[in-house]
């Protein structure tokens, strides 16, 4: 459940737009944060990191056909910035493989990018506060935390995308007015930020006497249809219910990584991969490599 | 989802969309991406998800390898359509543009390498950004490569049993730890390369030019005529009556491509 699975050409246009802008926008401070940290540096543990959650998203458990994400684990080892740029990197390739559309990049980017700032900060957190020895139960207590975060994230964006608009609206184009609709043109009301734009989105197409795409649309007395709208509470139900399924085997894979990290090189846990520069590996300690 | 499979495709394959510049290949993923969002009718998206499985088969891509890559997002659209969606037209309608968008992208993954399509977003994106795109590309290949063999271990020791889900389970964690460490040990190893080569940031991947004019035209012409049908049904309303239309067009297609395939082989 942690990234969106949402096809292209569901979402409106809008809101799939913004998800691109805010991406790029927090793309180019990631990137300014990593060319000060040293491009030559960041580079290759990015590339690292973000083909070892691809290639750990590609593999199943056996016999379960589950797959893991590592976006926690990403998030210890990179950090929210570096972890950023990952997430971008790891969403664009999925995509480009069929798996999540090309238009939701964006939006997919910042639910990862957000698990993964959020596994930093509570794994990073959490073992300072209560020791190494106990970075099991802190790394599956802070994975379960952020995959509810994020899943809450996800039902947020169905909930902002479920108006009439979205559901009639999901092209990017008006059909009938051969316009790109403003979401804001009835103000913040129109795209359900206050829970009235169902109703807004009704008045506008009683004005303009839409019907509806697809033909799920229901007439009222007048002949106006009005669009039916995404269900989120449907939606919210069934990723609320399959999904802690889905955290408690992710929560259970990055405790068990994390445990196995913490034994083998546990200054991966308080420094992350960045630190590997600055430490020395095991094996170099009599001479190089 | 075997990301080697689709390297090999596109990088020994010797097929009409391989021998067209990745540019025209972009552009015309672009035009059907647009057709995926603009389209509002089940029937026109199963006609264009039924051409371009008709177009892949005529120019001989591997549709036995693509075709599972196309289909594999269905499933999450079907859950997504299930949850969400108002009612089953709408729901059929999501599904069918989920696999329609990925049979777009998967053609142009297996017709064209990963560095060339990353190219062009190299010139976009912040020098970082771009510059890792293509060292996770490398690494991917080297890690996946790794885990196989990890696993295989595993499963010779048999460490991984359907009967024994507790022990499965523990041993691909350790599988994965395992692959955690070798993947810092491999970012190092690159580093140490980079810093010896005096890099300063900047991977520059050369462009291709196309081999082919016909197939460059080919391509975006193709791709142009869907978005322009796609178009044609939504801007039209009044011939939502006739999209069976497209959907039959769509089966002929798929048809002819696949009588062209079979005979060039």
């Amino acid at each position: 459940m942690s990234h969106i699975h949402i096809p292209d050409g569901v979402l409106p246009w809008w809101l799939w737009l913004a998800g691109w802008l805010v991406t790029a926008a927090l793309l180019g401070l990631a990137s300014r944060r990593a060319t000060r940290a040293g491009t030559r540096r960041a580079v290759p543990i990015i590339g690292a990191v973000s083909a070892l959650v691809l290639v750990s998203m590609s593999s199943e458990i056996v016999p379960i056909a589950y797959h893991v994400n590592l976006t926690v684990i990403a998030g210890v080892l990179l950090g929210p910035w570096l972890g950023m740029i990952a997430a971008f990197i790891v969403v664009l390739v999925l995509a480009l493989l069929g798996h999540g559309g090309i238009t939701v990049v964006g939006l997919n980017t910042l639910v990862i990018a957000t698990e993964i700032a959020l596994g930093w900060a509570l794994v990073r957190g959490g073992t300072r506060l209560f020791g190494i020895a106990h970075v099991r139960p802190v790394a599956a207590v802070s994975t379960v935390l952020t995959l509810a975060i994020t899943t809450t994230m996800l039902v947020g964006v169905v909930a902002l995308a479920g108006t009439g608009a979205a559901t009639r609206e999901t092209g990017a184009l008006d059909a009938e007015t051969l316009e790109f609709r403003n979401p804001f043109s009835g103000g913040l009301f129109s795209i359900g930020l206050l829970g009235h734009g169902h109703e807004a989105e009704e008045e506008h197409e009683a004005e303009a006497g839409h019907d509806d795409e697809g033909g799920d649309a229901h007439a009222d007395e007048d002949g106006h249809a009005h669009g039916a709208a995404l269900s989120v509470s449907r939606f919210a139900t069934v990723v609320y219910t399959l999904g802690p399924i889905g955290w408690l085997l992710e929560a259970l894979v990055t405790a068990g990584v994390l445990g196995y990290v913490g034994r083998v090189r546990p200054s991966l846990l308080f420094a992350g991969a960045e630190g590997l520069g600055r430490t020395p590996r095991i094996g170099d300690e009599h001479g190089g490599h | 989802m075997d990301v080697t499979a689709v390297d090999r495709s596109a990088i020994s394959g010797d097929t009409l969309l391989h021998r067209a510049a990745p540019a025209s290949k972009l552009i015309a993923t672009g035009l059907l991406l647009g057709a995926v969002v603009t389209v509002n009718d089940p029937l026109v998206a199963a006609g264009v998800a039924l051409s371009l499985t008709g177009a892949g088969a005529a120019v001989r891509l591997p549709l036995r390898t693509m075709l599972p890559l196309a289909l594999y997002p269905a499933l999450f659209a079907l859950i997504f359509a299930f949850a969400a969606a108002p009612g089953p037209v709408t729901g059929a309608l999501v599904v069918l543009k989920a696999v329609t968008a990925a049979l777009a992208v998967v053609t142009l993954m297996f017709s064209t390498p990963y560095p060339q399509v990353f190219a062009p977003l190299q010139r976009v994106t912040p020098q970082v950004v771009g510059d890792a795109l293509l060292m996770t590309y490398r690494s991917l290949f080297i890690l996946a490569e790794k885990f196989a063999d990890l696993t295989r271990a595993v499963r010779l020791r048999a460490g991984l049993s359907a009967r024994q889900p507790v022990r499965s389970a523990k041993a691909t964690v350790r599988a994965l730890g395992g692959l955690l460490l070798y993947s810092l040990d491999l970012s190092q190893r690159e580093y140490d390369i980079l810093y010896l080569r005096g890099y300063e940031g900047g991977l520059r991947v050369s462009g291709k030019r196309s081999t082919d004019r016909t197939a460059d035209t080919a391509a975006m012409l193709y791709a142009a005529l869907i978005l322009a049908a796609v178009l044609t049904f939504r801007l039209a309303p009044g011939l939502r009556g006739y999209a069976w239309i497209v959907t039959v067009a769509g089966a002929v297609d798929l048809a002819t491509g696949l009588l062209i395939g079979r005979r060039r082989s």
